[in-house]
């Protein structure tokens, strides 16, 4: 049986996938430029009925099992325009964790058309002292979109309408800059290890509303009914300055991060054993990530039906759920390299 | 029916040390086969749940105990070897201080509490402010205490009069009641599926994947609540096994509820009424599997000692398993449940 | 006004199921107490299912317990205002209800400042003017208890009553089922009165119904907020408006389009309402169940949620229920969200 050569990370999914608009509930733009990325490579592709991706990837040889479901999410942290006052300014909600702090002052790009707004705010000099050292509550903010009535603005954005952060994709050195990493690259990392058949059955799920209570990947789950589930995620590196160093794992470009538990999961832990140990194995360096932050859509896969072992890789990025995050380009080849093994490591020792 | 007190004293005490924290339930599924030896089929599922299957005719009947007690989970270990640690499960971190944890691979710490200069004892614990001593030099304690490493109480119960003292009566207690009903028991009148379930702490996760994979057609949950002697009207230790009317994301089904207090009523078992606020149990998730299963829930009563340590009547312990076992022999009055 | 709170629906889901029986081909009721009415729609088997769901639960209480003096003390059951309970008359459902009243202390016994604290139900307690010892047998522990207060008609046309949360829905099914009994849908359509929606995290009945029944398609049917000063534009939608339709993750684009098509096509204003982090209705649990399911959610507006005096226009409960019908009458039997590219 001839081993097809590991697949390598495709930098421009990640690129055209972070600049792409996906808020959750509104994933279609994504989705479009994973299908585009994906579809001549995998033997089947569905949306499902909340609009999760779901592609099937038969193995080289005759493999039934375990069939491994791979997932990462489609949708990004953003906010909704729920109101158009009279004069024209839009009302909106956070979808997803945000920090209020970081909406204020922010350009966003609206709707399908990318419309900009920006978010105004009282300049310093027209404040109180007291009032200057307030967070303002997301009820209290407003988009500008340049309209001078609601009339004009109802022409050009709708209640519901979608918006995220103004960011565009950019590198330099090993750096890469952008929107959604979260979770983008697991996207981009998945749509670029799909175009390989690898030793065993793949499903693989690109799914939606992972930041509004994971919900896609439940019913995904349920679906696919894999024996074993790994989840690419995007996860929020330590670093700041003054922190000691074992405050601030996992760090950006220190490798692929593997969760022993977070808010949502306890990972199998036969599973996360044979991924460290292959990670070891192919000289690949990880590190792990810190207990009880956070949660994924593998805490949901984990609880689907009867049961199904699940663990998550993440890549380690700097300032998600912000407009602008940093990730380290290696740690995404890592990624790729490291699920890719795990794939063939699985055909020796899974059960 | 005599009480069952006697089986449930020579299970207990294997029971209590036994390593089970959340997620890491290795240690008590083994005294739980020793202990289910010649029962019935034993099987592990996908997260770590223990089932044992005694067909039968009847109704299939799922008896659900929790099996997994509290521990800490090492979230960072500094250069000088010092972990900091957070607490995995449900259980105020401040009630941990001073108890003895035992790591997955043998290691011994105590977990200690920093307390900031100027604030009053007693309040609310970050979890910044706990650290496990080891007694190790760094580079050994940085070997063996790593990221993730999973550690629960090492538990040395003791018997006061008629109370049991541990800190693992939660959730032990009732896979002993559980076990000593299944051993006097030698014909249930049900299809019955027993699940010891992983993860109880971390709302109840073995519950949810275990109950969807037997697929019950009724269900009857065991564990223990902790009860405030102080409320008035609230339960107490030393009265009788909890039923369960209302907790968080729980209602008593009626017929369930009235199938119990049959058996409670034939077996001469006092019960009381168990309202919680916003603890929970396996119930939520016992009942809300699949296409839904009419439930019932029964509590061990305990009391809380401020540490580590619990409070459980041996008496109640008995009479659960007492209750248990006239269940297992009450036929259902109707088919399938009606609200 | 019919009792009914979580856990509780029985007494409530008898006169639903009377009602539901005069226009449903067959009603039936699952074993956690869902009350379920078909229409057998009149497509080529096998049909899909469409489930619409209104939850027949309302808020409420239970007796935690009896004190010395016969006094009560609660447990919510939903999430109550807690500022609008002081000094209001409930229902004790013993086998004979009794009725009793939140007692308060007038103001001049009060302490200072007393009155600008709002009590949470844990202090709130019962008085029925009984004597402690028939209190004691006739409300034990667990007893149900609701709000007494009768429906109050307001000027044009409007409800106050309480309940209204999510009863206004229960009558959306039940002229829905009117509707389609006579004009036949291609698809089979289930109006589940459903149980349990306002207690826990998950909404029990909606989730283990769609466990059940499978469908196709989930409209959930649940009270929106009403226009009321003070609210910020865009959190709530005018009483008289017409059925509002969310928008948002929680609700499939191509449902909500559908229902705005009909609307277009009946005439009918409807407004248009975010749901950015879901629309917490039944269709939150439907539609993550099993396999996943398209879901949508049809508001009727409702002013004063979770209180005795939720108002609602008439006008827009009947809208709702012609909006409804409507749609799923024109639903094509092929119809589905799932989309095969390869």
């Amino acid at each position: 049986m001839s081993r097809a050569a590991a697949p390598t990370f495709e930098e421009r999914f990640l690129e055209t996938f972070s600049n792409a608009v996906g808020v959750s509930g509104g994933e279609e733009s994504v989705r479009a430029a994973v299908v585009d990325a994906v579809k001549d490579h995998v033997d089947s592709l569905e949306v499902d009925a909340m609009g999760s991706l779901v592609a099937r990837i038969a193995p080289t040889g005759k493999r039934r099992r375990p069939h491994v479901m791979l997932c990462a999410h489609m949708d990004e942290i953003g906010v909704m325009i729920t109101g158009i006052e009279s004069d024209g300014r839009l009302r909106f909600r956070k979808v997803g964790g945000i920090d209020s702090r970081i909406l204020v002052g922010q350009v966003f790009r609206i709707g399908s058309n990318g419309l900009r707004g920006v978010s105004g705010t009282l300049p310093p000099h027209l404040i109180t002292r007291a009032d200057r050292e307030k967070v303002a509550a997301v009820e209290d903010l407003y988009l500008d979109i340049g309209a001078a009535s609601r009339e004009e603005a109802q022409g050009r954005v709708a209640i519901g309408d979608y918006a995220t952060f103004d960011t565009t994709y950019e590198s330099w050195g090993d750096t890469r800059k952008g929107k959604a990493f979260d979770d983008r690259v697991g996207c981009a990392a998945l749509a670029s290890l799909v175009r390989q058949r690898p030793p065993v059955p793949v499903t693989a799920v690109w799914s939606v509303q992972e930041e509004v209570g994971l919900r896609g990947a439940a019913a995904a789950a349920r679906r696919v009914a894999p024996d074993l589930a790994v989840v690419l995620e995007g996860t929020a590196s330590g670093e700041a300055p003054g922190m000691a160093p074992e405050e601030s794992a996992p760090l950006m470009g220190g490798g692929p991060a593997l969760t022993v538990q977070d808010r949502s999961l306890m990972a199998d832990a036969r599973l996360v054993d044979l991924i460290e140990r292959t990670a070891r194995q192919r000289k690949i360096p990880t590190q792990w990530k810190r207990p009880g932050i956070g949660g994924t859509d593998a805490g949901r896969i984990a609880l689907s039906g009867a049961g199904v072992p699940s663990a998550v890789i993440s890549i380690p990025c700097r300032y998600i759920h912000a407009p602008a995050a940093y990730l380290d380009i290696r740690d995404a080849r890592r990624m790729v390299a490291l699920v890719w093994h795990l794939l063939d490591s699985l055909t020796k020792e899974w059960p | 029916m005599k009480s069952l007190a006697g089986r449930v004293d020579s299970l207990l005490p294997s029971l209590l040390s036994a390593f089970g924290p959340p997620g890491r339930e290795s240690g008590v599924r083994d005294v739980l086969r020793r202990a289910l030896r010649g029962l019935g089929k034993v099987t592990e599922d996908a997260t770590g749940n223990l089932h044992l299957h005694r067909p039968g005719k009847g109704p299939r009947l799922l008896l659900a105990a929790p099996m997994d007690a509290a521990g800490l989970i090492v979230t960072r270990v500094d250069s000088t070897g010092l972990a900091r640690v957070a607490v995995l499960g449900n259980r105020n971190p401040a009630e941990l201080v001073g108890a003895t944890f035992r790591f997955e691979d043998g290691a011994l710490a105590l977990l200690g509490c920093d307390r900031p200069k100027g604030t009053k004892s007693g309040a609310e614990i970050e979890a910044d402010q706990l650290f496990l001593e080891t007694g190790l030099g760094p580079k050994e304690a940085g070997r063996r205490l790593r990221v993730g490493s999973i550690g629960a109480i090492e538990d040395r119960p003791i018997r006061l009069g008629d109370l049991w003292c541990a800190a693992n009566l939660d959730s032990r207690a009732g896979c002993a009641a559980v076990v000593a009903a299944l051993r006097a028991t030698p014909s249930p009148r049900y299809d019955l599926h027993v699940i010891f379930s992983a993860q109880s702490d971390l709302s109840a996760r073995g519950a949810v994947t275990g109950a969807f994979g037997v697929d019950p057609e009724q269900a009857v949950v065991v564990d223990v609540a902790h009860v405030d002697p102080k409320e008035t009207g609230g339960a107490a230790v030393g009265k009788g096994p909890c039923l369960g009317l209302k907790e968080s994301g729980f209602l008593a089904h009626p017929e369930a509820l009235a199938l119990v207090k049959r058996a409670a009523a034939a077996a001469h078992v006092p019960t009381q009424w168990l309202i919680r606020e916003s603890e929970g149990s396996d119930a939520r998730a016992v009942r809300a599997a699949r296409t839904g299963v009419p439930t019932a829930l029964i509590a061990i009563p305990a009391r809380r000692s401020g540490g580590p340590v619990s409070f459980v009547h041996a008496r109640d312990i008995g009479q659960t398993a007492t209750l248990v076992a006239r269940l297992l022999t009450t036929p259902p009055k109707s088919k399938g449940g009606r609200r | 006004m019919l009792p009914g709170t979580p856990g509780h629906e029985q007494a409530a889901a008898r006169e639903i199921e009377r009602a539901f029986s005069l226009y449903a081909d067959r009603v039936e009721r699952d074993r956690v107490g869902n009350l379920r009415a078909w229409i057998d729609g009149a497509g080529d088997p096998p049909r899909p299912r469409a489930l619409l769901a209104a939850h027949m639960d309302r808020i409420g209480f239970l007796v935690k317990s009896v004190e010395p003096g016969g006094y009560l003390r609660l447990t919510e059951l939903g999430g109550f205002d807690p500022r609008t309970l002081l000094g209001k008359e409930v229902l004790i459902h013993s086998k004979t209800p009794m009725a009793a009243v939140f007692g308060t202390r007038p103001p001049h016994l009060q302490k200072p400042g007393e009155s600008d604290r709002v009590l949470p139900v844990e202090e709130l307690y019962l008085d029925t003017g009984r004597p402690e010892r028939e209190v004691r047998r006739r409300a034990p522990v667990g007893t149900p208890v609701t709000l007494r207060q009768p429906p109050v008609p307001l000027l044009g046309g409007r409800l106050a009553a309480p309940a209204m949360d999510d009863r206004a829905g229960i009558v959306v099914l039940l002229r829905t089922l009117e509707t389609l009994s006579r004009d036949r849908p291609a698809w089979d359509v289930v109006a589940v009165a459903t149980v349990e929606e306002e207690f826990a995290a998950i909404c029990f009945g909606a989730r283990t119904a769609t466990e059940s029944i499978d469908p196709q398609l989930g409209i959930a049917i649940d009270v929106s907020h009403g226009d009321m000063p003070g609210a910020r534009e865009g959190d709530t939608v005018p009483l008289g408006g017409g059925p509002s339709l969310c928008v948002g993750g929680n609700i499939h684009p191509k449902v909500v389009e559908g229902l705005r098509a009909s609307s277009r096509a009946l005439g009918m204003t409807v407004q248009i309402e975010g749901c950015p982090m879901g629309s917490s209705t039944d269709a939150m649990d439907i539609q993550i169940a099993r396999e996943g399911v398209p879901t949508a959610v049809i508001g009727i507006p409702c002013r004063y949620m979770h209180t005795g005096i939720e108002t609602v226009e008439p006008r827009d409960v009947d809208a709702c229920a012609h909006l409804l019908a409507h749609y799923l009458a024109a639903l094509p039997v092929e119809w589905r969200a799932t989309e095969v590219l390869k």
